[in-house]
């Protein structure tokens, strides 16, 4: 059973604040272009994928502030970032949480994570959870890499960071691994994992 | 040379089996104490399988949660924190109390959220338990891992000779089993059976138990399977209790059928096993006939599993020195519990159990043709009404029967009281229903009426519960009140603000208080307090600051009336 294509969420609004996930079937993301965003930063600037002009692609992780999978890989994407940025492969993290129910995914305790946690990359609020949509983004931490084709972005990745959350130096870099691929030019040798960890609802309209 | 390499076959062959043999030590579970007990509800991860961890879910703990100790006539009071990503409830398997507290699908606790039943324990010495109950996401939530033991004591178990050291001759066993992904990810849609043994959370469980006479507290906690238990030398043990504490006498057996949502409590005596020897606690479900949960031959897919069909180990039992003061023999007599019969109910029910056939547009299985709806209250109960309820299995598979607010007695199989089971003969919550029996329980349904919140009886397999295979009753009080037209209830709220303490002061003393919510400025709640007890005020010192609500909802007429005040 394919629990990663089993578990695309929809927001069902059962009561004021009761839900409940409706499963439905996803395909394959790789190859699909996203549009660029709009969203605030930690510092409370405005940042697009468009602000960087030279970037070849981009890691966009969606995370948030309280899920304990997710907490586990601040430093391993700092490390990430300090290695590709450079390389014109900029990480950019979004927090898609539904900050009406979860009260740790507000702004400014956002705010607090970044500092806390000397994150090296911005950190973006999506707070209408519009780019998470767009991404299809299931989980913190699910992590993609769009690469810039014709001036379009295509995710060239989708899934998990790595295969392991705790112990990193037993961890096979499904990020670093594809990243590398594609810098040289290569196909990505596993564009697919499957991202787990707290699922993102999103908030019927 | 021939003989020579087939001795090194041989010793090849014993050396991969011993390697093989690799267990692990099983987690006993925590104990909380007390009156009052603080649960967090969470989002956690453990290693269960080499690479990554499994995402799982658990109560203080990363799997699973403390053994809440209740004293018989304590009130308990729990504090249920939501820290799951998720909406869940905490339902109090077998313990009897008003449906308010219950934990059923209709106490639903946003994340975040604290829900804060309480209620005075009636229940005999027992093995209960707790676990989630959110429509439709049981099986989900249930599979992280979340749920917990509860084990009631009160004088009359106390005064007999039992072991009841918890942990050293006294153990609580929870038999799951889980199916994994290739990213080690437990496996919720579309399964009925795990693939791999989890006893009390650990896989390949090995447990040290001294040289005397140990109790085993056994929860079947699967999705479906049915564990036909024994021991790898066929020795004899006695049951001593059911769901709903102990039976009248010690039942000796070589074998128990435990189905899902049903406890046992044995006694086996390992005293005459040398210090240093091993015993298994096995499993025996090859050779079941179809119909026993567990029984059906595929190793793969939504009905089959690796572990259908054979025997497997559960429990492997290293035997350590003797305590001291151990317990030598099972006392002969254990309780004096009289029993409803057929005769005692003045009511009789019959719920057949109906679909789940496949087919083009399957309808999931169900009782009566009815899948359950949340806003449907399928039977009304007339309080202190002694009834008589038959489910009747005339259909393809086993399924076990579990109905909230009471302890039952099983008073007859097919129609005969003689084929009620020695193993099942005290007070039961949960009943095997097999296919092609009609099984029947009676149950007196007393001390709490509520026309509003239901109760739940519904198949225990949580997928089908998930599915529908659900009803729900509500207890009324014939002599008590009605519907009366809804009105504006007078209270005030001191200190406003508040640092800690909230105090309600009702305008009207005759007032009862049947729910309170507080919530937040943008309306989420915060607290959920049924039936607050006024007199102690309302605890809110852990909110932030801001502005919230409190909405009271009384007794008598269920009014709504919502009201300011500011925590400092």
């Amino acid at each position: 059973m394919n629990w990663f294509k089993g578990c695309i969420c929809t927001l069902l609004i059962v009561s004021i604040y009761s839900f409940k996930g409706d499963k439905s079937n996803s395909n394959s993301v790789i190859g699909k272009t996203v549009k660029d965003f709009s969203l605030k930063n930690v510092d409370s600037k405005i940042i697009s994928l468009s602000a960087f002009p030279d970037a070849k692609g981009f890691v966009v992780v969606f995370t948030c502030n309280h899920c304990p999978f997710a907490k586990l890989y601040p430093k391993r994407l700092n490390d990430l970032n300090s290695k590709y940025k450079p390389l014109g492969v900029p990480l950019i993290a979004i927090n898609s949480m539904d900050t009406l129910v979860y009260e740790e995914e507000t702004f400014e305790l956002m705010q607090k994570k970044s500092a806390d946690e000397k994150l090296n990359f911005p950190y973006l609020y999506d707070a209408t959870q519009t780019v998470g949509k767009n991404f299809g983004a299931l989980h913190t931490p699910h992590a993609y890499i769009i690469w810039k084709e014709n001036n379009n972005w295509v995710i060239k990745y989708s899934g998990a960071i790595d295969d392991n959350g705790e112990h990193p130096e037993k961890a096979t870099p499904y990020i670093a691994n594809a990243l590398d691929n594609l810098i040289n030019n290569r196909p990505v040798s596993k564009p697919e994992t499957q991202s787990f960890g707290c699922r993102i609802f999103y908030r019927a309209k | 040379m021939k003989k020579t390499l087939l001795s090194f076959a041989i010793i090849f062959v014993v050396l991969s089996n011993m390697k093989a043999q690799t267990y692990n030590n099983l987690w006993i579970p925590d104990t909380l104490i007390g009156t009052t007990f603080n649960l967090a509800v969470k989002d956690t991860f453990k290693q269960l399988l080499s690479g990554n961890q499994t995402i799982t879910g658990g109560i203080n703990n990363n799997f699973w949660g403390p053994t809440l100790f209740f004293n018989k006539g304590d009130t308990v009071h729990m504090n249920v924190k939501n820290k799951l990503n998720d909406s869940t409830t905490i339902h109090w398997h077998g313990m009897h109390l008003p449906a308010v507290m219950d934990g059923g699908p209709h106490q639903v606790i946003p994340p975040g959220t604290l829900w804060q039943p309480y209620w005075k324990v009636t229940n005999n010495a027992g093995t209960y338990w707790y676990h989630p109950h959110l429509h439709e996401m049981t099986l989900e939530h249930l599979s992280k891992g979340i749920g917990g033991f509860i084990i009631v004591r009160d004088p009359a178990e106390s005064a007999l000779t039992l072991p009841r050291k918890y942990g050293v001759d006294d153990i609580p066993l929870v038999l799951t089993s889980r199916r994994y992904d290739a990213s080690n990810q437990f496996v919720t849609t579309n399964v009925s059976y795990g693939d791999y043994m989890l006893t009390n959370g650990t896989p390949s469980a090995q447990v040290s138990l001294p040289k005397q006479y140990v109790r085993l507290r056994i929860l079947n906690a699967e999705i479906e399977r049915g564990y036909d238990l024994g021991f790898s030398d066929n020795r004899t043990f006695y049951i001593i209790a059911n769901d709903g504490g102990l039976v009248n006498a010690p039942v000796a057996v070589t074998r128990v059928k435990l189905m899902v949502g049903e406890r046992v409590e044995i006694m086996v005596n390992l005293g005459n096993d040398l210090v240093g020897s091993s015993i298994d606690l096995k499993a025996y479900n090859s050779g079941q006939a179809f119909g026993f949960p567990g029984a059906e031959p595929a190793s793969s897919g939504q009905f089959g599993s690796l572990l259908n069909n054979i025997d497997f180990p559960v429990l492997h039992i290293n035997v350590a020195s003797t305590t001291a003061n151990p317990v030598t023999s099972v006392p002969p007599a254990l309780a004096s519990n009289v029993y409803w019969t057929s005769a005692n109910a003045t009511v009789t029910r019959t719920l057949n159990i109906t679909n789940g056939n496949p087919g083009p547009n399957p309808i999931p299985f169900n009782f009566d043709n009815a899948s359950f709806v949340l806003n449907t209250i399928n039977k009304t109960v007339n309080l202190n009404d002694i009834e008589k309820w038959t489910v009747v299995n005339n259909n393809v598979f086993g399924h076990t029967f579990h109905i909230h607010d009471v302890e039952f007695k099983i008073v007859d199989r097919n129609g005969s009281t003689a084929a009620v089971g020695t193993h099942e003969a005290g007070w039961k919550d949960v009943m095997y229903v097999p296919k092609g029996e009609s099984v029947s329980f009676v149950a007196k349904f007393d001390d709490y009426a509520d026309a509003i919140h239901p109760f739940m009886y519904h198949c225990h397999f949580s997928n089908h519960e998930d599915d529908g295979m659900m009803g729900q009753f509500v207890v009324t009080n014939p002599a008590g009140f009605n519907e009366i037209k809804k009105e504006i209830i007078s209270f005030s709220l001191f200190p406003n603000p508040t640092e800690d303490k909230l105090t309600i002061k009702m305008g009207d003393i005759n007032t009862e208080v049947y729910y309170i919510t507080i919530v937040n400025i943008s309306g989420k709640a915060v607290m959920m307090l049924p039936q607050p007890e006024m007199s102690k005020g309302i605890d809110v010192s852990t909110l932030a600051k801001g502005v919230y609500f409190v909405q009271l909802m009384d007794k008598k007429t269920k009014s709504i009336t919502t009201q300011k005040f500011v925590k400092n």
